[in-house]
């Protein structure tokens, strides 16, 4: 076969060795050409979300003076079509909405904190091989369970559970609280914070525990002394990509955190938060050009502001956490 | 006292300590060495026992998740049906009157049935399906017009949450029925005019109104469409992008600048690409609101960037020998790349794409703001007409007060996982049996 495909080859490159060079050099770079296009493409498109989302927001500040809008605290975006029509002022002070947004993820990051380092600690240190196989792939799947999921349960199970739990205290939940939101959204990070921070502990080179147990340190010892100092540059930047989850997540917070903006921070009342603000202003007919619609970009382009923030930060705290160890 | 000798024994302990003498030392402790051994090891055990309850709670709510998923959507499955004696009156059929065809038969059953008010609530037992049930089986079957038969008739959402739940509680109201018509949904249930079935218009209904007709079939197809879009659009791109970034591009401040933006893109939240949609590709494009087209394209730019790490991390997988025996024999760039580079590569790609894939198809948030929140009850024949899909169904249907649908809702979240379930378990086979472990 070998021998023939090499005759062939001979046969065909009789002679017209730079003829055909020529052809492969082009060919070469129509590939290259191509290739590079797609990456534009997607570069494009990055930009395009960036500038769609500014350039809207932009148009919104241009009406609305963006000190309004960051340190205002009535949020209720809602103008009144008729003069004697009640409620509704059009105002954008989105304090109340960041309020929400944060009280949210707080509750969120308190649950999935723990749980997903304590998690990733017990299986990257503790657990047996067995364990191992069977743990890993229920966090996995709680990972790939779909939001809209988690929103169900958190109106149909969590909000339920919660209230008769409160009764108990003597406390009043509301149905829509953000304690309902921030815990199962809370749930939804765990095996995401886990997974990094799992990634980040078993990267803490082995000696150093080895060193540790070998002069007499128990591994909880070895643990919190040792591995924690080391991974924990990482672990923040975990903790960090999990807030930036919770402050984008969308369908949970739209599903059982409510639509009024409270300027509160009791977790046992409803919240509404930035996600759930944008649909509300945007889903369904709407006329496109009204203050009211471009607030939904405003509030998305400081979110986007937001998580870029947090991402870069992460990214900044790893870089610097790598240079140290390797 | 105790206290004076306590600080007095405390003083010599560390006295002693510093002079490093271990038989004085041991004397004058109180505390003998191994109860600050236990110490160690309790807490050693108490941090053992946190860990391991963390993953236990988690599996817990995985658990109560997929259980309360399971109990309450089970009885979507099957539907209830009522027995009743059907007259096809000639005339009736001729006017297409089947709904009054449907009243008679039920009048028949309950003749005491006498007042307006009664009458309604009587004719509610039934599906508002079920007269359109007749006609089809009156169209199929004409020999069946001027006969009686006694035949199996929907019932209605309401009626079928009633019979399930009557066994636990007799006479108590339940959603929307009231006293009378629990006492005639008792009365069939006892002469055995009324029996659970295997649901097959689940599986092949789209929304409805009634929750007894209500169906995920439209939904999963405009599911399916949503996705092909976004794959045919994000996979070649993604792929493409990424060989360039991995094999060809040199390295300066614009490859960093271009992975730089491309990572942030990946963290994005997933309601920013709706806006982003909603602005460039409805209003600027002017496509067609709630199409399965723009969803695609949408749901596209959202696993765009995933793609691109994912398939990197698989370029980056392969080792450099294999590049260079392949440049060594001659072959150019581009042949290395495609003819060994990226076959070894292709497993770990693909694990990525169709992981990244099922994170689409449960993507909810971007396609309600590209307006896939309508009621859509047809099949979409083209990519432009509006469609929706199976977790906007779900997103749907948990909004809807009617008790019938909270157990529809828990079915299209079993269907929903279903599918995701079957997509991570192809990524795991396509991971085992093909990846290359180097």
């Amino acid at each position: 076969m070998q021998i023939s495909a090499l005759l062939l080859a001979a046969i065909s490159y009789n002679g017209s060795d730079t003829k055909i060079e020529k052809t492969m050099a082009n060919f070469e770079r129509l590939i290259r050409a191509s290739l590079l296009t797609c990456t534009m493409l997607s570069v494009m498109i990055t930009v395009l979300v960036v500038a769609s989302v500014f350039s809207e927001s932009m148009r919104f500040f241009s009406n609305i003076p963006w000190s309004d809008f960051l340190f205002g605290t009535e949020w209720s975006p809602q103008t009144a079509m008729r003069a004697d029509q009640a409620g509704g002022s059009g105002t954008f002070g989105a304090v109340p909405v960041f309020l929400g947004t944060f009280l949210v993820t707080l509750i969120a990051m308190a649950v999935a904190a723990p749980l997903g380092l304590y998690s990733a600690i017990y299986l990257s240190v503790y657990a047996s091989p067995r364990f191992r196989s069977w743990a890993k792939p229920i966090l996995e799947i709680l990972a790939g369970v779909p939001s809209v999921v988690y929103g169900y349960f958190a109106v149909i199970t969590m909000a339920p559970l919660l209230r008769t739990g409160g009764e108990m205290f003597g406390l009043s939940i509301a149905s829509e609280s953000a304690l309902t939101a921030g815990t199962v959204m809370g749930i939804m990070i765990t095996p995401y914070v886990m997974s990094i921070s799992e990634d980040v502990i078993s990267s803490v080179p082995k000696s150093l525990s080895f060193g540790s147990l070998a002069i007499g340190a128990t591994e909880s010892e070895t643990v919190k002394k040792i591995i924690l100092p080391a991974a924990l540059p990482g672990i923040v930047s975990a903790l960090l990509l999990g807030v930036s989850r919770g402050v984008g997540e969308t369908m949970v917070v739209v599903m059982a955190a409510g639509m009024a903006a409270n300027l509160t921070v009791n977790p046992l009342e409803s919240v509404t938060t930035a996600t759930v603000q944008i649909m509300t202003l945007l889903v369904g007919d709407h006329e496109f050009d009204s203050d009211k619609t471009r607030a939904a970009f405003a509030l998305g382009f400081s979110l986007f502001i937001m998580t870029l923030l947090l991402n870069i930060v992460a990214l900044i705290i790893v870089k610097k956490y790598r240079e140290r160890y390797d | 006292m105790i206290k004076l000798f306590e600080r007095r024994r405390r003083i010599t302990v560390q006295r002693i300590k510093k002079k490093k003498s271990p038989f004085i030392y041991k004397a004058y402790s109180k505390k003998p060495k191994h109860t600050w051994l236990k110490k160690r090891k309790v807490a050693e055990r108490r941090f053992k026992a946190a860990g391991y309850i963390a993953i236990l709670i988690s599996s817990l709510f995985l658990l109560s998740l997929v259980w309360n998923v399971f109990s309450s959507g089970r009885s979507a499955f099957t539907e209830t049906q009522i027995k009743l004696p059907i007259t096809f009156e000639a005339e009736l059929v001729e006017q297409e009157a089947y709904r009054k065809i449907v009243q008679n038969a039920l009048m028949e059953i309950f003749p005491e049935v006498k007042t307006r008010k009664e009458k309604r609530a009587l004719f509610v037992l039934t599906s508002r399906n079920a007269p359109y049930e007749l006609k089809n089986l009156v169209e199929e079957n004409p020999e069946l017009v001027g006969t009686k038969k006694e035949i199996w008739v929907l019932a209605s959402s309401a009626v079928s949450v009633f019979y399930r739940q009557r066994l636990l509680e007799e006479s108590k109201r339940i959603g929307n029925i009231n006293g009378t018509q629990a006492a005639w949904i008792t009365q069939l249930a006892q002469s055995k005019n009324m029996r659970l079935d295997f649901n097959f218009a689940f599986f092949t209904n789209g929304d409805s109104r009634e929750a007894e007709q209500a169906g995920v079939l439209v939904s999963t197809i405009g599911s399916f469409m949503t996705i092909l879009i976004c794959i045919l659009l994000a996979f070649p791109l993604g792929v493409a992008t990424a060989i360039y970034l991995e094999e060809f591009a040199p390295k300066n401040w614009f490859t960093d600048f271009i992975e730089i933006n491309i990572n942030n893109l990946a963290a994005v939240p997933s309601i920013i690409f709706g806006l982003l949609g909603l602005s460039i590709y409805l209003n600027f494009f002017g496509m067609p609101r709630s199409s399965s087209l723009v969803g695609g394209m949408v749901l596209a730019l959202l696993i765009l960037p995933v793609i691109v790490i994912s398939t990197r991390n698989a370029l980056q997988a392969v080792p450099q020998s294999i590049r260079f025996a392949a440049a060594a024999l001659g072959a150019t760039p581009t042949q290395v790349v495609f003819h060994h580079t990226l076959i070894y590569a292709l497993p770990g790609i693909m694990t990525g794409v169709i992981l990244s894939i099922a994170r689409a198809f449960g993507e909810t948030a971007p396609l309600l703001m590209i307006g896939m929140v309508a009621f859509i009850a047809d099949i979409p024949k083209s990519f432009t007409d509006p469609a929706t899909t199976l977790p906007v169904q779900v997103y749907l249907w948990a909004n809807n007060p009617e008790l019938g649908f909270v157990e529809k809702t828990a079915a299209a979240i079993m269907v929903l996982l279903g599918f995701m379930i079957l997509m991570n378990l192809l990524a795991i086979y396509v991971r085992r049996r093909y990846e290359i472990k180097w």
